[in-house]
C-alpha cells in the first residue's frame, strides 16, 4: 500500500454540497522528487484525503528542454470556478501565467524581486572584476 | 459556453493560420513554402484517389502477408466453404485489404506558429526555465489541443510544432509513437534501410512517428519514393498503402520515364495509360493534354513519350520491343491454332 493512495481522476463521487470547495495542489512523487496533482477538494479536507476530482497536474522539476510542465483541465476548472470553488495562490498564479486569470500580483513581485537580486549580482559581479583588475595593475 | 469557448479557441488559431497563407501569397519574395502549388486539394480528390486506388493493383496476398511488426503471428486456419460463404469471405477480405490500404495523406508543409498571445514585460525574470501549459480536457484531438508557453521574458505564446509533439506524446501517448524521433530516421541508418530495400517498413515507421504535415516525413517519404524510383523497385511498393502517394510523388515532379518503362517492361499497358491519366490530372498545363487516344494504347504511348518524357530514346526503344514481342506471340498463337485446325 503506497503511502499515499492514488485515487480515480474523476473522483470518488462522494461530494459535500454545502461545503467550501478549493482548488489546490496536493504533493504526490516522493522524497526529494515533488509532483503536484491539481484537484479540487472541500476546503477543510485535509490534504491526503480523497479528492472530489482532479483538475489536472504540475511537474515543478525542470525537464531537459528547460521547462515546467503543468496541465489544466481548464473545462471543469470553468466548472467548478462557477461551483464558487476557490482556487489557492499558487495554483491562481499557475493559472495566471497560462492567460486564464490576469496575473497574480504575487507573480509580479516574484518577478520584480529576481531582476532587482539579478540587477545587484551583476553589478556585484562588475566591481569584483574591476578590483581585481586594478589590483593586478597596482602589482 | 464551453463549448463555444472552444469553437472559438479554433476559430481564431485557424483564422491566424489562414491570415498567414494570404501574406505568403502576397509577398514578392520567393519563400520556401510560399512558392509550392499546395497538393492536398488535388490528392484528396475522388477521381485522382480512385486513379490511385485501381493503380495499386490490390494483391490480397500481399496485403495479408505476415508482416515483422513485433505482433505475435498466429497459425493459419483452414476451413471447408461453400461458394456462396466462400465468396462472402474474399468479399470481406477486400473491404479489409481496402482499409489496410487507405493512403497516408499528400499535404503541403505546415507553417511554423509564431503567433505570441500576451507580452508582459513586468514579468520578466519571474523564472529562468518555460512554463508549459497544456489543455487537457476530454475530448480534444491532438491537432486542436491549446498548448500555451510563458517564457522568461514574459511572453506568452501558442507552443511550437515540436513542443506540441512532446506535449500530445506525454499527456496523451499514442502507442508506437515516440518522443524522440527513433534514430532509423537519421542519415546513416536510412540510408543501410534503403540498401536493403526495407522501403515499407521505413514508410510506415514514417508515418506513425510524424504528421502528415511535418516536413520530417515529406522530407523521409520524397527521399524513399525517390530512390525507388532509382532504382526501379516499384513491385516492392505496389499492393501497398504507399503506392498511391509514390505514384502522386512522380506525376507532381514530372519525373516519370522510369515508371513507365517499367510498366512498358513488365507489359502492364493499362497501368501506363491509366498513369498518364493521373498525370493530365495533376498537370492540366502539359502539353500532351490534348493527345487523343484512339482506342490503341501503344500508339498514344508513343505520343505522349514523344512529348512528355525526358528520356524518350529508352521508353521508344520498350516500346518497340514490347510491340514486336506482342506480334511474335500472336503468331505463335495463330501457329498453333492452326496445328490444333480450329482455324
Amino acid at each position: 500500500m503506497p503511502r499515499m493512495p492514488l485515487h480515480p481522476a474523476v473522483g470518488t463521487g462522494k461530494i459535500n454540497p454545502f461545503a467550501k470547495k478549493v482548488i489546490r495542489f496536493v504533493r504526490y512523487g516522493c522524497t526529494n522528487r515533488p509532483f503536484y496533482h491539481i484537484v479540487v477538494m472541500e476546503a477543510y479536507k485535509g490534504q491526503r484525503q480523497p479528492p472530489t476530482e482532479q483538475l489536472g497536474s504540475y511537474d515543478s522539476r525542470v525537464n531537459v528542454h528547460n521547462e515546467r510542465l503543468v496541465a489544466f483541465n481548464f473545462e471543469r476548472i470553468r466548472y467548478w470556478l462557477g461551483r464558487g470553488a476557490q482556487p489557492t495562490k499558487s495554483v491562481a498564479e499557475l493559472l495566471g501565467l497560462a492567460g486564464f486569470f490576469p496575473i497574480h500580483p504575487r507573480s509580479y513581485m516574484t518577478a520584480w524581486r529576481h531582476r532587482r537580486l539579478n540587477d545587484k549580482q551583476a553589478a556585484q559581479a562588475k566591481d569584483a572584476e574591476e578590483e581585481s583588475k586594478e589590483a593586478s595593475q597596482t602589482s | 459556453m464551453n463549448m463555444f469557448l472552444r469553437k472559438l479557441n479554433t476559430f481564431l488559431r485557424n483564422s491566424q493560420c489562414s491570415s498567414f497563407i494570404k501574406y505568403r501569397a502576397f509577398s514578392s519574395k520567393v519563400s520556401e513554402t510560399g512558392s509550392e502549388r499546395d497538393p492536398a486539394p488535388l490528392f484528396f480528390n475522388e477521381e485522382i484517389q480512385n486513379l490511385l486506388y485501381t493503380l495499386t493493383r490490390v494483391d490480397l496476398k500481399k496485403v495479408f502477408r505476415p508482416q515483422r511488426d513485433g505482433q505475435q503471428m498466429e497459425p493459419p486456419t483452414y476451413k471447408f466453404l461453400t461458394t456462396r460463404e466462400l465468396e462472402k469471405a474474399m468479399k470481406s477480405a477486400k473491404r479489409k485489404a481496402e482499409t489496410r490500404l487507405q493512403m497516408p495523406p499528400v499535404v503541403k508543409k505546415r507553417s511554423e506558429v509564431t503567433k505570441i498571445i500576451s507580452t508582459d514585460p513586468a514579468l520578466e525574470s519571474y523564472d529562468r526555465c518555460n512554463y508549459v501549459f497544456t489543455d487537457i480536457t476530454y475530448g480534444i484531438s491532438n491537432y486542436d489541443r491549446l498548448i500555451v508557453v510563458r517564457e522568461p521574458n514574459g511572453v506568452l505564446r501558442h507552443a511550437k510544432w515540436d513542443e506540441r509533439h512532446c506535449l500530445n506524446q506525454i499527456y496523451f501517448p499514442m502507442p508506437g509513437r515516440e518522443i524522440i524521433a527513433p534514430r532509423m530516421f537519421e542519415q546513416e541508418f536510412l540510408e543501410d534501410l534503403l540498401n536493403r530495400q526495407e522501403y515499407d517498413f521505413v514508410l510506415n515507421r514514417a508515418c506513425l512517428q510524424f504528421e502528415p504535415n511535418d516536413p520530417k516525413y515529406i522530407e523521409i517519404s520524397e527521399k524513399v519514393y525517390s530512390i525507388v524510383n532509382e532504382k526501379q523497385d516499384f513491385e516492392i511498393l505496389r499492393s501497398t498503402r504507399h503506392y498511391g502517394p509514390m505514384l502522386f510523388y512522380l506525376a507532381w515532379n514530372k519525373n516519370i520515364d522510369n515508371l513507365l518503362l517499367e510498366n512498358i517492361q513488365t507489359e502492364k499497358i493499362e497501368d501506363a495509360v491509366l498513369f498518364t491519366k493521373l498525370y493530365h490530372k495533376i498537370n492540366p498545363t502539359a502539353s500532351s493534354v490534348d493527345i487523343a487516344h484512339e482506342g490503341d494504347d501503344i500508339q498514344y504511348l508513343r505520343e505522349f513519350v514523344k512529348s512528355e518524357a525526358a528520356n524518350k530514346g529508352k521508353l521508344e526503344a520498350a516500346i518497340l520491343s514490347y510491340k514486336e514481342l506482342e506480334k511474335e506471340r500472336q503468331s505463335v498463337a495463330k501457329g498453333i491454332q492452326k496445328a490444333h485446325g480450329i482455324e
